[in-house]
């Protein structure tokens, strides 16, 4: 199976909307690429996929093909501010000279540094500390936004924030969905927006599917929201052809 | 409520023909070739049932034994039958104390694998 994962073609990417509720305004904020694995397998599950690459040694390399085929298939999104791609901390130190490799990338397909977005994942820490932070200054010095990623699940904890210093945190839908039932969610991402507020990052709630939830998270400060209630991830193309897209797209913050 | 089935085995026309037997009498089956692709689908799916070849990669190799290992690890709830074309008595007495539910040799015909899953899962047939 990991040879056919990375043959070209096998990694599919799909782009979610990230939208800014501002003024009752609905502005397009950035668009996240989002691995998917080959269509009918176990591994078309970014969960399985992950997980199974994990277990092969293969995280990086997967991580690698997914940056390089989201590079190749956003030029149709240009009209995105920020695009948004995912990477695991321990890419960002195994790697060598991982900062030259991705900007340069990112430019051969015509994307400025300063309109990437790395949100870092991470299912097992820890990794080697001054190298990790080394390359994010890098990133940081050339325009590229970091991002926690899942916040408030697994490794994406306190650590993360302290060692990646993020401008943006995304909450995990896990806390999200359902915020505006449970009292214990509302709590939690109250939290969030205070330690947003003290970081001077930006929140992020992931996993939005109804106008409830958003309502919550609208009192509550976080403005910057993705999720089904807008748009489910899809294929460049259709993203790009979509009414909603189109609609929006005028209308960048 | 659909059971759900995890069939791992390297041979695909094994692969193929438990996939399309099973899905035929009503489960929602996975598919796994090797060790790590089992692993990674227990991880995110509860499994009713997992078919498992003693034997993903040489003669003599046991990944099924360690799939077995990782499903009882994670309490996994799933009933396993290990199907094997090679295993010894001891392989049979180790798959059992591992917490296998069934262990059957190689070549069984596929009505006979069946009543096993559905004595072990309640399921179809």
């Amino acid at each position: 199976m990991i040879q056919r994962l990375r043959q070209p073609g096998a990694i599919r990417i799909e782009f979610q909307p990230i939208v800014r509720v501002h003024e009752g305004r609905h502005e397009l904020y950035a668009v996240e690429a989002l691995t998917r694995g080959p269509r009918g397998t176990s591994m078309e599950r970014p969960d399985v996929l992950f997980d199974y690459a994990r277990r092969k040694g293969q995280e990086s390399a997967i991580d690698l093909i997914s940056i390089a085929t989201a590079f190749a298939e956003a030029p149709s999104l240009t009209c995105a501010p920020l695009l948004s791609i995912n990477i695991h901390g321990t890419t960002l130190t195994s790697i060598d000279r991982f900062t030259e490799w991705l900007l340069t990338s990112a430019a051969s397909h015509g994307i400025a540094a300063d309109r990437l977005m790395l949100e870092i994942i991470e299912h097992r820490a820890p990794w080697v500390i001054e190298t990790f932070r080394a390359t994010l200054d890098e990133l940081r010095d050339a325009g590229v936004r970091i991002a926690v990623d899942d916040l408030g699940v697994g490794a994406s904890n306190y650590q993360m924030i302290v060692d990646c210093r993020p401008d943006h945190l995304k909450v995990d839908r896990h806390i999200v969905f359902g915020c505006s039932r449970d009292p214990w969610r509302r709590a939690v991402l109250e939290s969030i927006v205070t330690l947003a507020r003290s970081c001077d990052a930006t929140p992020v709630a992931e996993g939005i599917e109804d106008v409830d939830d958003l309502a919550v998270l609208l009192g509550l400060g976080i403005n910057t929201v993705q999720g089904w209630l807008y748009a489910p991830s899809m294929p460049a193309p259709e993203l790009a052809a979509s009414p909603m897209f189109q609609a929006m797209k005028g209308r960048n913050p | 409520m659909t059971k759900r089935l995890l069939i791992v085995d390297n041979e695909d026309t094994i692969l193929f023909a438990l996939q399309r037997y099973f899905t035929r009498v009503g489960f929602h089956v996975d598919c796994a070739k090797e060790l790590e692709e089992a692993e990674a689908l227990a991880a995110y799916t509860k499994y009713d049932l997992v078919i498992v070849d003693l034997s993903l990669t040489d003669t003599g190799s046991t990944e099924g034994l360690e799939i077995l290992r990782h499903l009882r690890s994670t309490r996994s709830g799933a009933r396993v039958i290990l199907l094997t074309a090679y295993g010894s008595k001891a392989v049979e007495r180790e798959a059992y104390r591992r917490g296998a539910d069934a262990f059957l040799h190689k070549p069984r015909p596929l009505a006979e694998i069946a009543r096993v899953a559905e004595k072990l899962t309640g399921a179809f047939a």
